[in-house]
């Protein structure tokens, strides 16, 4: 599954994407995630593991988690899912 | 014992018919009621002008106000206002800005500017504290800002200027004000109106300074607000770093990005090349902040070695990045930088002019503009194209005059006003009302016509700040967009920086103005201010003979084809009942005497 990465977490990855064997769920993905780029671990998780970062965004298929089931919404290959952190602008 | 409550106490009439110049004192009563800035300067506008007045007659008034916090320690307080009734649209046209020059004008001694009347010839306002005299502009005539703006700091010393470029003179309808060359006054066409007055300039110089009622509380208050600011992602790192463009992908995203005057949806796959990274890795040189600013989101930018494109200047934001962007279907970030940088020298609204550009596009390619009335082919995505009618419109050459009405007169010119993505005659910036349902609703109900900054329900609706609210659904927005606008009302009329709400909210506006003030109004009863500010915005535009709240019937009927919120409509109808029975206004949208009574609103 494709995963994408905005503003600072592209300096992170160093990519603007990347292609990762889709995980259960969201919790899993970051967990991943923070594995590969250790930068991540204090970002897109919290002090317990157990949720996502205060900072971070992520959306799947385009939705905010927050409006389909948060950290356990489930991932299949056919997903996206987009990591940015909390950003602002008009 | 205080010296002050964050006020002068001195307003500036200037009457260019007759030349005269006239200080008198600010009226204190309409600015505890009105705040300041957005506020203060439309209730002074009210007082004294005919709702029905032709924008670019002499009866018309212009006005510059600041707000009690502008020119203060609180933070980004660098704003003012310019306010008349606007060429564009027909209603109020009120437009904010940031910079130096409203604290410099506080500095000066002066709280505000109401022009009158008209000079017989091209004339700008010279302030230098105690001295103020009306001074020949023949020779400024004819030039675009950035070369007046130097003129007027050689020939004057350290001044902050305020002006506008040829497409002001020439009453263009969305001319805006510009100051310190970059920073505009830009929605709206009040330098039209600055234009149709025979004023090229306001150039001031002041060495005073701005008190407030309680200034250890107040300092305190401020620091407080600064640190909340630092240490907020939004504000404190984000906006710096990638300034307000960042926002192009996540919007995208979220499939709310209109691409191609909205006739192709809100979903771009090369979003991403118009982007803030993108811009951080070809054109940026750094971010820049003004006055009392500790977010900085201004880019410094430069284009070398396009060709027609080389450019150097600040820009784009977010919105001019879409509208020369997705708007036009244009790719080329150095086309979109070069056509924002004419915008900038010249003075004019990108918002308003790409958003024409892109309804030109889509007229002729479907036929309805031939190439003939235009001089050459204007499709979607030529990048070239986009830029040489944005410079015909900057120098009012050819087509670029036709383009100069705003994509509602275009539109109808040519036998398609529905395809002008405007709402109440003014172009709708960058968000799509089908895939975001509550910014929909703002703009139909924008007391300005189409307006992301009149409540921006972004924030909560796509950035989760301070909640988050989903998108898609229409239940529950309108009252959060009532308080929004109120808030936003409040904010701007202060004379901080509205981003600042990203980081800091209510109690923290409201508590730096209570100190500078002097007031012991609870935090509900100074928002009830923004209400008030919104009420009376919208009774005078119905006085004006303001249109209905109400979107383009694209965004109604046709349905988004692809992306996140694909099958979707806007369900404004929906969320307007909603909205007019939060704001105790008729369901046709219409203050009620009862609310005005409450609110006290009487002119």
């Amino acid at each position: 599954m494709l995963v994408k990465f905005f503003a600072t977490y592209r300096h992170i990855a160093q990519c603007k994407s990347c292609d990762v064997p889709a995980p259960r769920d969201v919790l899993a993905l970051m967990g991943e995630l923070s594995q590969r780029w250790p930068a991540f671990q204090n970002l897109l998780l919290n002090d317990d593991g157990n949720d996502k970062g205060d900072d971070v965004i992520v959306m799947v298929n385009g939705r905010h988690i927050e409006h389909l089931d948060g950290m356990a919404t489930p991932l299949t290959e056919d997903d996206y899912v987009a990591i940015t952190p909390v950003v602002a602008g008009g | 014992m205080t010296r002050g409550n964050g006020w002068i106490g001195t307003i500036l009439r200037i009457n260019l018919t007759e030349g005269t110049i006239v200080k008198e004192p600010l009226n204190m009563q309409d600015a505890k009621d009105y705040v300041g800035a957005r506020g203060l300067g439309t209730k002074y506008y009210c007082n004294e002008v005919d709702p029905k007045v032709d924008p670019l007659a002499p009866e018309n008034k212009l006005i510059f106000m600041t707000g009690p916090l502008t020119g203060t320690a609180a933070c980004s307080s660098g704003r003012y206002e310019v306010v008349s009734k606007s060429p564009l649209t027909g209603i109020i046209g009120a437009a904010n800005s940031g910079g130096h020059f409203g604290p410099e004008l506080k500095y000066a001694g002066y709280d505000g500017i109401i022009f009158e009347g008209k000079a017989a010839k091209p004339v700008y306002l010279h302030i230098d504290d105690d001295l103020v005299e009306l001074l020949p502009a023949d020779e400024l005539w004819g030039k675009g800002v950035h070369e007046v703006t130097d003129a007027l700091v050689e020939k004057h010393g350290k001044v902050r200027v305020s002006c506008i470029g040829t497409p002001g003179e020439r009453g263009m309808l969305f001319a805006g004000v510009m100051n310190d060359k970059n920073r505009a006054a830009g929605r709206g066409g009040m330098g039209a109106v600055m234009g149709s007055k025979n004023l090229k300039a306001v150039v001031v110089r002041g060495t005073g300074s701005v008190f407030v009622a309680h200034p250890k509380e107040f300092m305190e208050e401020a620091i407080k607000a600064r640190d909340m600011l630092r240490a907020h992602p939004v504000t404190g790192s984000g906006l710096a770093g990638f300034g307000t463009e960042i926002l192009v992908n996540i919007v995208n995203e979220v499939g709310g990005l209109p691409l191609r005057n909205a006739r192709d949806g809100a979903f771009w796959d090369k979003a991403d090349d118009t982007s803030g990274e993108r811009l951080v890795e070809t054109h940026l040189i750094k971010n820049q902040g003004y006055f009392g600013c500790t977010i900085a989101c201004g880019r410094v930018t430069k284009v070398e070695g396009k060709g027609d494109f080389d450019c150097f200047g600040e820009g784009p934001e977010y919105e001019a990045g879409w509208s020369y962007g997705a708007a036009c279907g244009v790719n080329d970030i150095s086309a979109i930088v070069k056509a924002n940088c004419i915008c900038n020298e010249q003075g004019m609204d990108p918002i308003t002019l790409g958003s024409t550009v892109a309804c030109a596009m889509e007229l002729f390619e479907m036929g309805a503009i031939p190439e003939s009335d235009i001089g050459f082919p204007l499709r979607f995505g030529d990048a070239a194209a986009m830029v040489k009618l944005t410079q015909m419109c900057a120098d009012g050459e050819g087509f670029g005059n036709i383009i100069g009405l705003g994509s509602y007169r275009l539109a109808e010119k040519y036998g398609h006003p529905e395809l002008s993505m405007s709402t109440k005659k003014q172009e709708m910036p960058a968000y799509d009302g089908r895939a975001i349902q509550g910014i929909g609703l703002e703009y139909a109900t924008s007391n300005r016509g189409g307006c992301h900054v009149r409540g921006y329900m972004i924030s909560p609706e796509v950035l989760g700040i301070p909640m988050k609210l989903d998108p898609q659904v229409a239940e529950g927005k309108g009252a959060v967009l009532k308080l929004f606008q109120d808030l936003t009302a409040l904010c701007d009329s202060t004379g901080i920086c509205l981003f600042t709400t990203f980081g800091i909210g209510l109690p923290e506006i409201a508590g730096q103005y209570r100190e500078a003030v002097g007031s012991d109004e609870t935090d509900e009863e100074i928002l009830l201010k923004g209400e008030r500010i919104w009420n009376l915005e919208k009774r005078f535009n119905i006085e004006a003979g303001v249109e209905k709240d109400t979107l383009p019937p694209r965004l109604l009927r046709e349905a988004l084809p692809s992306g996140p919120a694909k099958g979707k409509v806007s369900q404004l109808q929906t969320m307007l009942a909603e909205y007019y029975a939060e704001r105790n206004w008729t369901a046709e949208g219409i203050p009620t005497q009862e609310k005005l009574d409450e609110l006290s609103i009487t002119y």
